[in-house]
């Protein structure tokens, strides 16, 4: 349970990763890209905030 | 209302677990969107990402606040209790008593935008085609969640849980496939550029967008009932925040960007984008989510069926937690003597608040029937288009439940500035960052920079609701003043201070909450802290 957990965050920040990269290319576009950088930010902290949880969770065990 | 009668008095049990409190916060702040988007596509257009991202942000704050404040004080009394502790008691008074407006307003506008949903699937609900019926249907879920919770029955965490975790895969997935096969980034730049709605409607929709994110009373709600609160709920709460967060900025970017599945044209047969179908369509604003999953590519197929009974079941259990949760504050202010006694009183044989809930939900049903009177009669309706800016039912439930979130949020981070600079010695592991250390009656403290980033923002959205809210500048402050007659009169009748607090032993009251929720390493370390700051006050007089 905790690997299947461990796959979904990654894949969190994964998308956060791209979703961010994709904003940054595109900030030509200016104001419009601010909405999807906190997006792929907040992706990549709530990734980050699970990896973080199953971490402490396999220390426990 | 889960109580056991050990000790002095009843006592909330304790066995929350952390997906308990998650799905708990969740099934509250998780089902805002389902209201909220429509209502800010409709006012915001194509700036209701922007409208989104600044409620967002304003509400992390918010979020990061209750954690800490939850974590560290872990009983169910929420806003209004870190208010009054914090700022005193005629404070603590205003903040409960907004809140408890939003509760009342969280079961109309939940009962009502459930009944919406459902109409997706069964066109008699429509309201603008029958409004009597709809209206009917709306008292009936009022009501039978009244006397459900009279004889109190409540939805178990289990069931709370399984819906919660059902909505979040079935948000996950209209979003994937959404942004896979349906988004186009030129038509979300486009309807920025051409669309950006004029500096009242972005201020309305911003207002709006606020709704998307109320609830998080729920955190302090869960601490209560949590084993060592101070632990879990920080954890929880991050996870919640950011959730709720992802999914309100990714449904706005998708709704603006989506090139829809299924043709759509305005009644001239042209070609419109998808967020266009909300503006000045109250049906539509009330289900907004249904028909965005009914729009993206092939999940659509599947998720037109199931999306509007999810989001039916999931605005019910919100408009529920409205019932159970207006009585719990209301239960908590009278025990610090800012309300009557009265709501505490507890039915003989059912073991619930009924005074308290018949009341709140007579509340309820009075502000349904001024959301539905315009629909219902056309001289109300002329009345209002006259004198409110024509609102519907759903913008003026809307417009009251961002005043009260907006006024209660605003005391928290007051409260939570002034709980920082009085209470240093309480334990505090979990800690909003940004702070800035200062030295204040000889005691080490950390201002926190973000709480008045925070209050900034939110007392802006509430400038904003005062602003461009025909009904709720009327009717909010109203609630307030009318509230605060009641309390005074009150507090004479008991002959309390009026504008001043009672006496409180609040260093026995934390050591006791601590105790409570078997935070025993936290109380410890709180009774050393009392005993090192008394020891260093001492020392310079001997």
């Amino acid at each position: 349970m905790l690997a299947v957990r461990a796959v979904l965050a990654g894949a969190m920040i994964l998308c956060g990763i791209l979703i961010l990269a994709r904003m940054l290319a595109s900030l030509s576009a200016g104001f419009a890209v601010l909405s999807g950088v906190v997006l792929g930010a907040a992706l990549i902290a709530l990734g980050v905030h699970r990896l973080s949880l199953i971490a402490r969770a396999r220390r426990m065990m | 209302m889960a109580r056991s009668t050990k000790g002095s008095g009843p006592e909330l049990r304790r066995t929350v677990t952390p997906w308990g409190s998650f799905a708990w916060g969740y099934s509250d702040v998780g089902a805002d969107i389902f209201v909220g988007l429509g209502l800010v596509l409709a006012w915001a257009a194509g700036a209701s990402n922007v409208a989104f991202l600044f409620a967002g942000i304003v509400y992390v704050c918010i979020g990061l606040a209750y954690t800490e404040l939850a974590a560290t004080y872990p009983v169910a009394g929420g806003g209004q209790y870190f208010v009054m502790r914090g700022l005193g008691d005629i404070f603590g008074f205003i903040a409960g008593w907004a809140v408890l407006l939003d509760f009342t307003i969280d079961v109309t506008l939940f009962a009502w935008s459930s009944v919406d949903y459902s109409s997706q699937l069964l066109p008699a609900l429509v309201n603008s085609i029958h409004p009597w019926l709809h209206f009917t249907v709306v008292l009936a879920l009022v009501v039978g969640l009244c006397i459900l919770n009279v004889i109190g029955v409540r939805e178990s965490t289990a069931f709370n849980g399984f819906v919660s975790a059902l909505d979040v895969i079935s948000e996950t997935c209209i979003l994937c496939f959404g942004f896979l096969f349906a988004f186009r980034p030129q038509l979300l730049i486009h309807a920025m550029h051409f669309n950006w709605p004029s500096p009242y409607d972005l201020m309305l929709g911003t207002s709006l967008a606020i709704v998307s994110f109320v609830g998080l009373e729920s955190i302090s709600q869960a601490a209560q009932e949590t084993q060592r609160p101070a632990s879990i709920i920080p954890r929880t709460s991050v996870s919640l925040i950011l959730t709720i967060l992802i999914f309100a900025l990714a449904y706005s970017n998708l709704a603006l960007g989506l090139a829809p599945w299924h043709p759509i044209v305005d009644a001239a047969g042209h070609a419109q984008q998808f967020w266009q179908i909300f503006p000045h369509n109250a049906d539509n604003q009330g289900k907004a989510v249904a028909l965005l999953a009914a729009q993206v590519p092939y999940y659509g197929a599947f998720a037109a069926l199931y999306v509007p009974v999810l989001g039916a079941v999931l605005l019910l259990i919100s408009s529920n937690s409205g019932v159970f949760g207006s009585s719990r504050i209301a239960y908590a202010m009278s025990s610090s003597n800012l309300l009557p006694s009265i709501f505490q009183r507890v039915h003989g044989k059912y073991r619930t608040p009924t005074i308290s809930i018949v009341f709140f939900s007579t509340i309820a049903i009075v502000e349904l029937i001024f959301a539905a009177a315009p629909a219902l009669h056309p001289s109300v309706g002329s009345l209002y288009a006259h004198f409110f800016h024509g609102e519907n039912g759903l913008e003026f439930l809307a417009d009251l439940y961002a005043f009260g979130a907006a006024t209660s949020y605003s005391f928290v981070f007051l409260g939570l500035i002034a709980l920082r600079l009085s209470d240093p010695l309480s334990p505090r592991k979990f800690k909003i960052p940004l702070n800035l250390p200062l030295h204040v009656r000889g005691e080490r403290v950390e201002f926190p920079v973000i709480a008045v980033i925070g209050f900034i923002g939110i007392f802006s959205i509430l400038m904003f609701t005062l602003r461009t809210h025909a009904l709720g500048r009327i009717f909010g402050p109203s609630w307030l003043l009318l509230g605060l007659i009641l309390y005074l009169v009150y507090r004479a009748y008991r002959r309390l201070p009026l504008l001043r607090s009672q006496q409180r032993n609040w260093r026995a009251a934390q050591v006791d909450i601590l105790r409570r929720a078997g935070e025993l390493e936290l109380m410890d370390e709180y009774v050393a802290n009392l005993k090192a700051s008394d020891a260093r006050r001492a020392a310079p007089r001997t």
